[in-house]
Order: structure tokens, then sequence, then C-alpha cells
């Protein structure tokens, strides 16, 4: 975890964490309730912008779409009519990709640190934010871990099959486990001789800035707009 | 079983969220702080497992540990799995953020459900009793989860319910081998280490 990224002042052109997240989810919102072309042509107009104006990961987008094209295929065969699970399936498609630019310009390259940033501000329950940091810090432990206990596995027994290969993966992931609880356990003490989980997060609250005010007031009547348009 | 983005209607995406608030929030008041780095790294070890695929002939599957995660952390399983699914929506893109409440009661509730069932059996004196527990409660928490999926995509249109039957019949065969999964790993933790189980 990148402290130095949490504790950073923040420069008068960044838009604090929090905003993008809540606008992205706004905007989400806006777009998941929206079924009529018109709706979607307006909420297309950022992801468009964004896609010629940022540098977008298109092996992600070729990915996303081709399991879109499989969902439409789905959604048309097993609609009542044809031509109406097509349209449904495009215009779930067609929503996906939107909402899938916008977060991956938006929120994606954040990082940990600064949506941990904006779990602060938001007031997430203190547990949770604990929660969130230790599952980070296991995740890094175990991926080691399980990592080289699948290479292993795959040096030993190349040709597992079956039942036998099941029981390997769950005695992997249990003897993985509980070597993490071991070094869990320490974590746990160090953190109670430090007095405990309260005052675990010191990160404080950032008054919001005059970009942050202006970017929720836009994308509040930008949403607006779009749900006015579908039920127009 | 994840939903994506874009895919569930207004009503559906505010039930999901109702529910999993709910039931975090009791999850979390459940939770001992002296627990919290066990939940987590259960919560890391349901995240590492859907990175690992598993071959089923010309096809590929990832594992879930549902039944595990309810079995091992009962209410708690809650807050873990929304803290994992909110990492896999940011990290790898599965799911969404819009979603995360429909995704996390979805695979929460099954497990939920599993661990008032199944707990006490599955510490039975009685080896194959448990283990034989154990493989119906990983079954059963899969197919559960399916279902769920499928009345989320219900609520969201109800055209979509041939589609949701046809993702139920698509999990089965992933609940016979979270089944086996499942019994293997409460045999091995039966025998290492039974304070998880506690």
């Amino acid at each position: 975890m990148n402290i130095e990224a949490i504790t950073e002042s923040r420069s008068h052109s960044d838009i604090s964490p929090e905003v993008l997240l809540s606008c992205s989810v706004i905007y989400a919102l806006a777009v998941s309730l929206s079924d009529s072309i018109y709706a979607l042509a307006l909420a297309s107009v950022i992801p468009l912008l964004l896609v010629i104006t940022k540098k977008l990961n298109l092996s992600l987008l070729v990915k996303l779409n081709a399991f879109n094209l499989i969902m439409i295929i789905t959604i048309a065969l097993t609609w009542p009519d044809f031509n109406g699970g097509l349209t449904k399936g495009i215009v779930i498609a067609l929503r996906v990709n939107m909402i899938y630019i916008f977060f991956a310009v938006m929120i994606y390259p954040l990082g940990y640190a600064k949506i941990f940033a904006a779990m602060n501000s938001l007031n997430i329950p203190e547990k949770l934010r604990v929660l969130f940091l230790l599952t980070l810090r296991g995740i890094f432990i175990m991926h080691e871990r399980y990592s080289c206990a699948l290479i292993s596995l795959k040096l030993r027994a190349k040709n597992l099959h079956g039942l036998m290969k099941l029981r390997a993966f769950a005695y992997i992931t249990c003897s993985v486990l509980l070597q993490s609880s071991e070094r869990s356990e320490r974590m746990l003490q160090a953190v109670q001789c430090r007095g405990g989980f309260s005052g675990f997060i010191q990160t404080g609250h950032k008054a919001m800035s005059p970009y942050d005010v202006i970017m929720c007031v836009c994308f509040a009547v930008y949403a607006i707009a779009i749900i006015i348009l579908n039920y127009a | 079983m994840h939903n994506s983005e874009g895919v569930l209607s207004g009503t559906a995406l505010i039930a999901g969220w109702a529910g999993s608030i709910t039931c975090t929030a009791i999850g979390l008041k459940k939770t001992d702080t002296n627990k919290i780095v066990r939940t987590a790294l259960i919560s890391s070890a349901f995240f590492l497992a859907s990175l690992v695929n598993i071959r089923i002939g010309p096809s590929s599957t990832h594992l879930s540990l549902l039944a595990p995660v309810g079995l091992i952390l009962g209410w708690s399983a809650f807050p873990a799995m929304l803290i994992a699914l909110f990492l896999q929506a940011i990290l790898f893109h599965f799911g969404g953020l819009l979603v995360l409440g429909a995704n996390t009661f979805i695979m929460g509730l099954p497990a939920l459900i599993v661990y008032i069932i199944f707990g006490k059996m599955i510490r039975s004196e009685n080896k194959i009793f448990s283990g034989v527990m154990a493989f119906i409660a990983g079954s059963l928490a899969i197919i559960m989860a399916a279902c769920l999926a499928g009345v989320f995509l219900g609520i969201s249109d109800r055209n979509f319910i041939e589609a949701a039957k046809l993702l139920f019949y698509a999990h089965i065969p992933l609940a016979l081998i979270e089944g086996a999964v499942t019994s293997f790993m409460i045999m091995f933790l039966r025998k290492t280490a039974p304070e998880f189980l506690s």
C-alpha cells in the first residue's frame, strides 16, 4: 500500500476520489435506468469523449464485447420474440460499454490509496475500512504462496484429473489459509500492541474544492437530463 | 454468477442494495474485532479462488467457495464478500460497482443459509456424515446463488426467465465441483485446524 499517496496534498486541478466515485455511480445509475435510444445517445456523449481523449485498454474492451456478443445471442434466443430479444441485448451491451468506459477512465486508475481515502470521506464504517485494508494485505500475502503452491502442483503432478485435482486445490487453499492465519495472528497482536483498531485509520477528511462542487453539479444535471429524456 | 453493469433494472438494484446493506450491517455488528483478521483472510481466499481456473472438458470454470466462506464465517460472510467483490470489480472488472449490492446478496445469502443449516452438522463426530453434509452444503450454495441470480434477472424483466433457467442449468456442473471442494476443505480443516470451524 502506498501510504504517501493517501497523505499527499491534493492540487487544485485534481478532483477528489469520493466525488469521482459518487459521480460515476450517479452516471451508471442513470444509464442503467435508460431504455430509450435518445437517452442512451445523450448518455454516450461522455464515454465517446473519453474514448477520443484518453487512452483505453482496448484488449479489455474487446474481451468485454466478446462476452457481450454471447449475452446478446443468449437473450435473443431465450426472449419470447427474437427481434425484441436482439434489441434488448444490444441496449444492454451499449449500457455495459458506456459504464465500463466511464469506470475505466474515472475509477479503475485511482489505485487502492485513493479508493481507501474515498471510503474514509464517504463515512464507510471503520470495521469495513479495516477489513478492506487487511483483505488487500491478505491478498498480497496469499497470492504469492498460492502461486508457488500451484506451480509446485503442476511440476509434481502434471496429469491430475477428476477428484484428485479438486482435492489438491482444496488442500492448497486450506494450507495457504492456515499458513497465512499464523501470520495474521501476529498481525493482530501487533495491532493490539499499538492500541487496537480504534485509530487504526488516521487519514483526515478533506473539504470539497470548487472543482468538486462544479463536477457534482454538472453530473447531477447530466444524469437528470438522461432520466428525463428516457421517460419523455 | 456476477451480474454485469447495465443488466439489472432500478428495482432489482435497489432490492440488492437494501438486502446487502442490511445483512452487512448485521454481519459487521456480529464480527468480533479479534476475528476481523481471520475474516479478512477468508475474504482474500474467496478473492483468490476466483482466479484459479479448473478445466471441465473443453470449457473451464473457477471456484467460488461460497459454502466454505459461510461455514467458517457465519454472518461475517456478508462483509467479507462485499469487500472481495468490490476488489474484484475494481481490479478485474468482474461485476461492477452499481451491481455490487445485488452480487453481494446473491453470494452472501446462500453462504449464510448453509451456515445456518449445516453449521452444526459439519462439526459432527462422524467424519463421513460431516463430509457428506459439506458436499451438500457446497452444492446447495451454488444452486441457491444461481437461483437468486435468476430471481434478480426476473425482477428486472420477466422475459429474462428463460435466460435465467439456462444460467441455472449451466451452474449444475459447478455445483458438483464446489460440493467436492467444500467437502475436502472441511475434512482438511477438521483434521488440521478445528478451531477454524468453531
